[in-house]
């Protein structure tokens, strides 16, 4: 250890006689032991997906199968990289006290961070839409048909209504002898729905069924779906859309009566059921099997949804500083905590150097 | 804050340069795009190929980028001995639960058996038996 020179000429000075322990300031020692813990973490979490991918044989691979866009990490690397040049030349110009250019370095840096976070966004928006979330992956040809069957049936609306007709039913029986209309009328009311529904589940219940019951493939499966959503919907579309041409044209000479007016009505409300239906159906995902889906969804979103949480916490410290630059508040003082957000930064840009190729290339 | 004056001389842990390093930023930048473009172009020749290689490859490419980002943006090249003292068993703990997981769940020293290993493969044609009200064999969490 060195030693203070004497001090015994100055014994009132500032200048500490000997330091104790490391030697950097206590902000900057404080933020390594953070990124201590920070490489403890995020190493157990990308230790453990390494572990889990070793032991799970026929990890999904191909891009096509788990959505992965190589193009968007790539284009993340690129941009974390990019931003951590930006806050090293802030803090380049912190140390030279040029306090313009450390602000315009971290607005570069916050711009860069949306960037991320945007493309970061698309990405997520893939995984939803495909339906890659943990505990929904299909693993098996049985679990696709499955979950196919309960997504036709939570489209077609049916199984929600039958319950509420059960429930109204058995109210309407509990109150015999009271004879309580409103209830009735609600019992009334939820048959009339399911009456409308009658042609949706004429055209979905064949082609469920058999999914059910196991009588088609997989590929048929999808086949079958494909034509559901495409065309199956049209024809019925049409038809009650000439109805309602028909009717209209035949308007004059009945239009005053109120049989016309409800007749008019209910086929007003079967095509707009019929127009809900096909948006809904529309949103039935195809049966495919991804084995190790879920393992694979989880791990993914654990991982890059800290790294994103990472992301956005050096937002806000990167926006402090901005916010100290505008209000000509920057100051020497403030050294060691630009220091340390660029620490923090660069921490977050090399999760990102080993979570790009382990996700996106391997 | 601590003030600038009040940090000691270049001692035993302390190197000399330690406060404010002149490095090139821009051309370890470039470096850094370079290496990142050598991974994209593995991955784009090397799909096909020798899957071991890829995987040896990228991460090492990966961990050259790394070795630059710790060096030259996080100053490591520059700073004292201590970053060996805070790191080190850092670096040695962050290892140990790779090293409890390993056995079980990585390498599988013992038989085992989830459906994973025998349902996609062989049943690809989905004539699956019918599962009666599809929980048998339902997702979790549906």
């Amino acid at each position: 250890m060195s030693h203070a020179p004497a001090t015994h000429a100055a014994p009132q000075s500032h200048v500490p006689a000997l330091k104790m322990g490391v030697p950097i300031p206590n902000g900057k020692l404080g933020m390594w032991l953070f990124l201590g813990t920070e490489i403890m973490f995020f190493t157990a979490l990308i230790g453990t997906y390494i572990v889990l991918r070793l032991g799970s044989k026929g990890w999904p691979t191909d891009t096509a199968v788990t959505h992965i866009t190589i193009w968007a990490g790539g284009t993340n690397t690129f941009v974390l990289i990019t931003s951590s040049v930006f806050v090293v030349l802030a803090h380049e110009a912190m140390a030279q006290r040029n306090y313009k250019r450390v602000t315009n370095w971290m607005i570069g840096t916050m711009a860069l961070s949306c960037v991320f976070l945007g493309i970061k966004s698309y990405e997520y928006y893939g995984k939803i839409k495909h339906d890659i979330l943990p505990g929904h992956v299909a693993e098996s040809p049985r679990q696709a048909l499955d979950k196919l069957v309960r997504e036709l049936d939570a489209a077609s609306g049916l199984p929600a209504l039958q319950e509420e007709a059960t429930v109204t039913e058995n109210l309407v029986a509990q109150k015999q002898g009271k004879d309580d209309e409103s209830l009735k009328k609600d019992r009334d009311a939820v048959q009339r729905r399911i009456k409308i529904l009658d042609p949706v589940v004429a055209l979905y219940r064949p082609f469920r069924d058999k999914v059910k019951y196991g009588q088609i493939t997989l590929a048929e499966a999808e086949t079958g779906l494909d034509a559901l959503k495409k065309t199956g919907f049209k024809g019925l579309i049409e038809t009650k859309e000439n109805e309602l041409k028909l009717l209209d044209e035949g308007k004059s000479t009945q239009s005053g009566s109120d049989e016309f007016k409800q007749l008019k009505s209910t086929k007003l409300e079967e095509l707009s059921q019929l127009v809900k239906s096909e948006r809904a159906f529309g949103a039935v995902h195809e049966p495919h099997v991804m084995k190790w889906g879920n393992t694979f969804a989880s791990v993914y979103f654990t991982m890059t949804g800290f790294h994103a949480l990472h992301v956005v916490i050096g937002m806000i410290m990167f926006g402090l500083i901005i916010w100290l630059g505008k209000a000509n508040k920057l100051a020497p003082r403030h050294e060691v905590f630009v220091e340390n957000c660029g620490l923090y930064w660069h921490f977050v840009d090399l999760v990102w150097i080993f979570l790009f190729p382990l996700i996106y290339i391997v | 804050m601590l003030d600038e004056h009040a940090l000691p001389a270049a001692g035993e842990f302390a190197a000399p340069e330690a406060h404010h390093p002149h490095v090139n930023y821009w051309k370890i930048f470039y470096v850094l795009c370079v290496l990142t473009i050598i991974s994209w172009l593995a991955d784009e020749f090397g799909k096909t190929g020798n899957q071991t290689l890829l995987v040896l490859v990228v991460l090492t490419v990966a961990c050259f980028k790394a070795m630059f980002v710790m060096l030259y943006f996080m100053h490591l090249k520059f700073e004292g001995k201590w970053k060996f003292v805070l790191l080190a068993p850092t670096m040695i703990l962050a290892l140990a639960i790779v090293a409890a997981l390993m056995p079980d769940i990585g390498s599988h020293y013992y038989d085992y058996d989830v459906p994973q290993l025998h349902t996609a493969d062989t049943d690809d044609e989905g004539h699956a038996e019918h599962s009666s009200g599809g929980h048998g064999d339902a997702l979790p969490g549906q």
